[in-house]
């Protein structure tokens, strides 16, 4: 946020998804993009990659072993407690197992993405404009200081083209 | 986009000696004294494929009555799927002398000396259960061919009144559906061994239909994206089948899971029994392939993004989950029918010739209207789909 941007508004996905592809085909680095919702397209758009899913899968591996080994421990080694004449080792672990691997996957995953967004309980909002979590969605370009002003012309008249509402800068 | 099917003569001889190969290997079996297994069989494959059409049709109606945007351009595939139905009503009319080879309950003097079967009997008679039959596809027939008609006419004059029909008609089918999909599988499955019931049982029958008839779409699109046709199929509509593939792996486990608690775990020694030959006894292997191939395989492999995408790899899942449903329909009816556990020429003979036939009359009925439905509102949002 320290950073001087250039942020395009738009009020519409459709047309901010094809503004996207439009920037990028003409050598415009976007640096992000803000949106009220989930965008279906941006991600791609983007060239974003994210390793959240492998540690996800991850932790749920671990979690699936885990709780395995405690309930095998709880009701085979340390009190086993025959019920029903049914073996102590059963497949009605499966329901602990799923719950429990669901839980410490989507715990963790949350914690990996907090740590690693450097977001915590009371941290201020960074917006680059508040209209973003009502209808509006923004376009941030990196003003680079080897920019000229004829390079600053162009994304703007581009931004002007893909049919922004709004050009702001911030200093 | 006004693009037809065209079936080459290559793939119909291909299919019509595999359905000679079929005939073969029944008339062999029948001939060889093997009455039992050739029956079990027939009702196996029966069963397969023509739970396969409705499961289609159920996920068209789902697509129907969602106002699903993606799938719009490719309702002709489980719209020819469901033309199948014509074909197994006539082929399920054999089975009718199969009955005495495969049902307990058909026995009239068994019945009398059986205080259980006696009490099931003003349900499980062969004239009431005959009438069921022809009551239940009766009403499949006629919805889902309605559902056809519609969507045809929607293609010669456009507009929204046939697009609403077909979801008012979508709601009864899925209504129609529930119910005698149910009692269908209770007639012709559950009711092999007519001592023994669940309540889950229909529930199960229910889920693997909607998830290999979803399977089967998903494999003749990419089959057919292949041979040159929908050329608008982009790695988004592969990531939303191969997602309707992994969601319902999860619910089929669920259900496979429930079933397993409880009628095994649950101690009443009635419903125990179902278990004995399935885990502890000859069919123990099956038991476990049956999980594994269904679920475990397809919820690790199309966990990765880049799988679910890739139009190989999803059709080489929809191939193992074809095999997958057959190891799940196996193991409900040959415990109760043939004694021993044992694949011999009748299982891949009888399959193959079915599979020959369905993909046939599929094949026919594709190549007999436009292949995308050029006037369906959300047609658009289909070949745009990201």
């Amino acid at each position: 946020m320290n950073n001087r941007n250039i942020i395009g508004i738009y009020d519409d996905q459709d047309v901010l998804l094809n503004a996207l592809d439009e920037l990028q085909e003409n050598g415009v680095k976007i640096k992000d993009v803000y949106s009220p919702i989930p965008l279906h397209g941006v991600f791609e758009r983007l060239h974003l990659k994210t390793r959240l899913p492998y540690a996800t899968f991850i932790y749920g591996a671990i979690g699936v072993v885990s709780v395995f080994l405690f309930l095998y421990w709880t009701s085979v080694v340390s009190y086993p407690l025959k019920f029903g004449g049914k073996p102590l080792n059963t497949l009605s672990f499966i329901i602990i197992m799923f719950v429990l691997t669901i839980f410490v996957g989507t715990l963790f995953t949350f914690l990996t993405y907090f740590i690693r967004e450097k977001m915590f309980p009371g941290k201020q909002v960074e917006l680059p404009i508040p209209e973003t979590t009502n209808d509006k969605f923004a376009v941030l370009i990196e003003k680079e200081v080897t920019m000229t002003e004829d390079d600053l012309k162009k994304v703007n008249s581009l931004l002007q083209k893909t049919g922004a509402v709004e050009i702001k800068e911030t200093e | 986009m006004e693009k037809q099917l065209k079936v080459s003569s290559g793939f119909k001889t291909v299919m019509y000696v595999l359905i000679a190969f079929g005939l073969i290997t029944v008339i062999i079996g029948f001939a060889t004294g093997d009455h039992v297994r050739t029956w079990a069989n027939l009702l196996l494959n029966n069963y397969y494929f023509m739970s396969v059409a409705l499961g289609a049709s159920f996920w068209l109606a789902i697509q129907a009555i969602t106002q699903s945007g993606w799938s719009a351009g490719f309702v002709r595939v489980p719209q020819a799927m469901s033309n199948y139905l014509i074909v197994s009503f006539v082929l399920w009319f054999f089975m009718f002398f199969g009955l005495h080879d495969l049902y307990h309950w058909t026995h009239h003097d068994a019945v009398m000396n059986d205080s259980i079967l006696l009490h099931k009997e003003p349900y499980l008679n062969i004239p009431f259960f005959a009438i069921r039959f022809v009551l239940f596809f009766g009403l499949w027939i006629f919805l889902t061919q309605r559902i056809k008609k519609l969507s045809l006419a929607e293609d010669q004059i456009g507009g929204l009144t046939n697009f609403n029909k077909i979801e008012f008609t979508s709601k009864v089918f899925i209504f129609v559906f529930a119910i005698t999909f149910s009692l269908f599988a209770i007639d012709w499955l559950m009711s092999l061994d007519a001592h023994w019931y669940s309540t889950i049982y229909a529930v199960k029958k229910f889920i693997m239909a909607f998830y290999h008839g979803a399977v089967v779409i998903t494999a003749i699109v990419i089959i057919l994206n292949k041979l040159g046709y929908f050329p608008f199929l982009n790695k988004e509509h592969l990531g939303d089948f191969g997602r309707y593939i992994f969601i319902l792996s999860i619910i089929w486990a669920y259900i496979w899971l429930s079933q397993y608690l409880l009628i095994w775990y649950a101690n009443i020694p009635e419903e125990t029994v179902y278990y004995i030959p399935r885990i502890m006894q000859e069919y123990k292997n099956f038991f476990y392939l049956e999980l594994i191939v269904n679920w475990l395989f397809p919820f690790l492999f199309l966990m990765w993004n880049r799988i679910a995408k890739n139009p190989n790899a999803l059709l080489f899942v929809a191939i193992v989950l074809m095999g997958g449903q057959w190891i799940e329909l196996y193991m409900s009816i040959m415990p109760d029918t043939v004694s021993s556990h044992n694949i011999t020429y009748i299982e891949f003979g009888t399959f193959f010739g079915y599979l020959a036939l369905f993909a046939l009359v599929v094949a026919w009925s594709l190549s007999r209207m436009p292949l995308v439905a050029k006037n369906h509102p959300y047609l658009p949002e289909s070949i745009e789909h990201h």
